[in-house]
């Protein structure tokens, strides 16, 4: 078995399961944001009607709201902080930063556990060596609290091998746009992808993490990477918590395998209205935009904050163009501080955001009117996401924003990097 | 369980953003209703009725995963949603909300909008009885098959607390 098949037979307490199997397992921790955290709460009280018995696994991170819009959205928040205090679940307030990236920093994240959650990005927390998959935004999501449990049909896994080395002004995070395109929105539909080879082996952990993140958007159920001595060492440094660690056994068997060799690709960038629209960043540049922001499920890391001071240090952004900055956590605000980042942004014209999911949804900000365009770090580009569905959303690396902020236009960013 | 009405037809890699728009999630569902799918018509909230049949083509409901837009289609009165593909979320969220779906290779190719169409969901037969022609639906999990039966997932999970 891999280790998605071994976790699972171990959350239903069998000796072994099968793709195809459906199996009732046990959940080590619920992700709830902001909004659907609201709607799950309603469902869990409205419909479900049980007691909540397994508090200790469920968190709520207000991550789409730093600061609440309007009052509706105060008094949702009002709700869901009643909620919290009555059933005694973890909360994550205003300005904690994105879900996944509190709940991973929080230590609620750990190899060999089950991990669910109403947003679809949950997939990401395969990255540390887990089985976390999706649920949607309601009922049964709301079922994890009185139940501790969720069903789950085994999916069929394909391996992913990533092998050789970026050329410069390529990060992670292109090679990750590429693979999106490469595998196709639904070109993994219900399956498991194991992100490998040595390219990924390579990458620290937060790199590692932009794979099982597009998971989602090829369509696959969960993504992951197999936990080895950067993963045990990164999560042993965030908690003391107990987990056993879950490897696949040697030699089992995939239902597809696709190899990739990177070595040869170039900046990418994605367009609205697909992820599968991406393509180098040469077939896009000069395309204008008046929005630039590192931010997102994504976005934001330490990471994409340094390359863009990498490219801004010393230099300014144009002046149409604002550039949003939203650390992706307090621990990322508090290092950039560190490091003395957020002064060379600061410097360059951009703006920073409290830690929170930024624009994503456009809940809090980033909306946009049907003439304006961004390039982001964020997750997704599909219409109507940040505003007008005729508002454009360009997918880039750190390195392309913060070279297409400087021109007010899509930029390669290589030539500021020699 | 036999389910038979007109088809509406749409397009490839519709999101659930533009099934229910994310501003509008919190809003009752008899407002919510009559804007489903309305990017892509507009007529669709206004003129289905009860029994209708959804057929859509490839990976549909996929983005943010939001059990609203299934129960938005629910509540339109549409009897099935048949897809090329669907979205695993969307797939997920739709047998727990208790609305049938299928998918099926081909089925955009074999109905136009408006056709009359019946759907068998336990042998998984799709007619189009405007046109004649059938085809066979991939076989729905007998676990997903009772979550149908009963009603969704809480209803299922209500019965099987009782029977133990």
């Amino acid at each position: 078995m891999n280790l998605i098949e071994k976790i699972l037979a171990r959350a239903s307490g069998r000796k072994s399961v099968s793709p195809g199997d459906v199996v009732v397992a046990n959940v080590d921790t619920l992700l709830l944001h902001d909004l659907s955290g609201y709607l799950t709460a309603r469902v869990f009280e409205n419909e479900v009607k049980r007691p909540m018995r397994y508090p200790d696994r469920v968190v709520m991170v207000f991550d789409h709201h730093f600061s609440p819009p309007s009052e509706e959205r105060a008094q949702m928040l009002e709700e869901n902080r009643a909620f919290a205090r009555r059933h005694g679940i973890h909360l994550f307030d205003c300005g904690s930063g994105n879900i996944h990236h509190v709940g991973v920093r929080h230590g609620f994240v750990r190899p060999g556990t089950i991990v669910v959650g109403s947003d679809s990005h949950t997939p990401v927390h395969g990255t540390l060596g887990c089985f976390a998959a999706g649920l949607g935004n309601n009922s049964h999501a709301a079922m994890v609290m009185p139940f501790g449990k969720a069903w789950f049909r085994v999916p069929e896994t394909i391996q992913i091998k990533l092998y050789g080395s970026q050329r410069p002004g390529v990060v992670p995070r292109d090679v990750a746009l590429w693979l999106t395109g490469q595998i196709g929105e639904g070109g993994a539909v219900y399956k498991a992808l194991h992100f490998d080879g040595t390219f990924i082996k390579n990458l620290d952990v937060w790199d590692r993490w932009l794979f099982p993140l597009i998971t989602i958007d090829v369509g696959g159920k969960c993504g992951f990477i197999e936990p080895d001595e950067k993963t045990i060492d990164f999560v042993r440094r965030i908690t003391d918590r107990h987990f056993d660690v879950v490897h696949s056994d040697e030699g089992t068997d995939y239902a597809e395998v696709r190899e990739y060799d990177i070595s040869e690709l170039e900046p990418q960038v994605a367009a609205s209205p697909t992820l599968g629209n991406v393509k180098p960043v040469c077939e896009f540049v000069g395309k204008p935009i008046q929005w630039a922001e590192l931010g997102g499920h994504g976005g934001g890391r330490l990471e994409d904050i340094r390359q863009a001071a990498e490219i801004l240090k010393g230099r300014r952004i144009d002046p149409r163009v604002k550039f949003n900055i939203v650390p992706s956590s307090r621990q990322v605000f508090a290092e950039a501080l560190r490091e003395g980042l957020v002064d060379i942004l600061f410097e360059a014209g951009c703006t920073w955001f409290p830690p929170s999911t930024g624009s994503n949804q456009a809940i809090n900000m980033g909306a946009m009117a049907d003439t304006e365009a961004m390039i982001s770090t964020h997750a997704r580009n599909f219409p109507g996401r940040n505003g007008s569905p005729k508002a454009m959303m360009y997918l880039g690396s750190a390195y392309t924003v913060a070279a297409s902020a400087l021109n007010g236009q899509i930029t390669d960013p290589r030539q500021y990097l020699v | 369980m036999l389910i038979r009405g007109r088809c509406w037809k749409f397009g490839d890699n519709i999101p659930t953003d533009q099934i229910v728009r994310s501003d509008r999630v919190l809003l009752p569902m008899d407002e919510i209703v009559t804007h489903v799918l309305e990017n892509y018509n507009p007529d669709f909230a206004k003129s289905v009725h009860p029994g209708d049949i959804l057929v859509a083509g490839k990976h549909f409901g996929q983005s943010s995963g939001r059990a609203i837009a299934p129960k938005a289609i629910k509540a339109t009165g549409v009897g099935a949603v048949i897809v090329e593909y669907a979205a695993r979320l969307f797939y997920r969220n739709c047998f727990e909300i208790g609305l049938p779906i299928l998918e099926c290779t081909g089925i955009t190719e074999m109905v136009n909008e408006g056709d009359l169409l019946s759907v068998d969901l336990v042998k998984g037969v799709i007619r189009n009885e405007s046109t004649g022609d059938k085809c066979r639906a991939k076989p729905i999990d007998p676990f997903l098959m009772a979550m149908l039966d009963a009603g969704g997932l809480i209803a299922l999970a209500e019965n099987l607390s009782e029977q133990q």
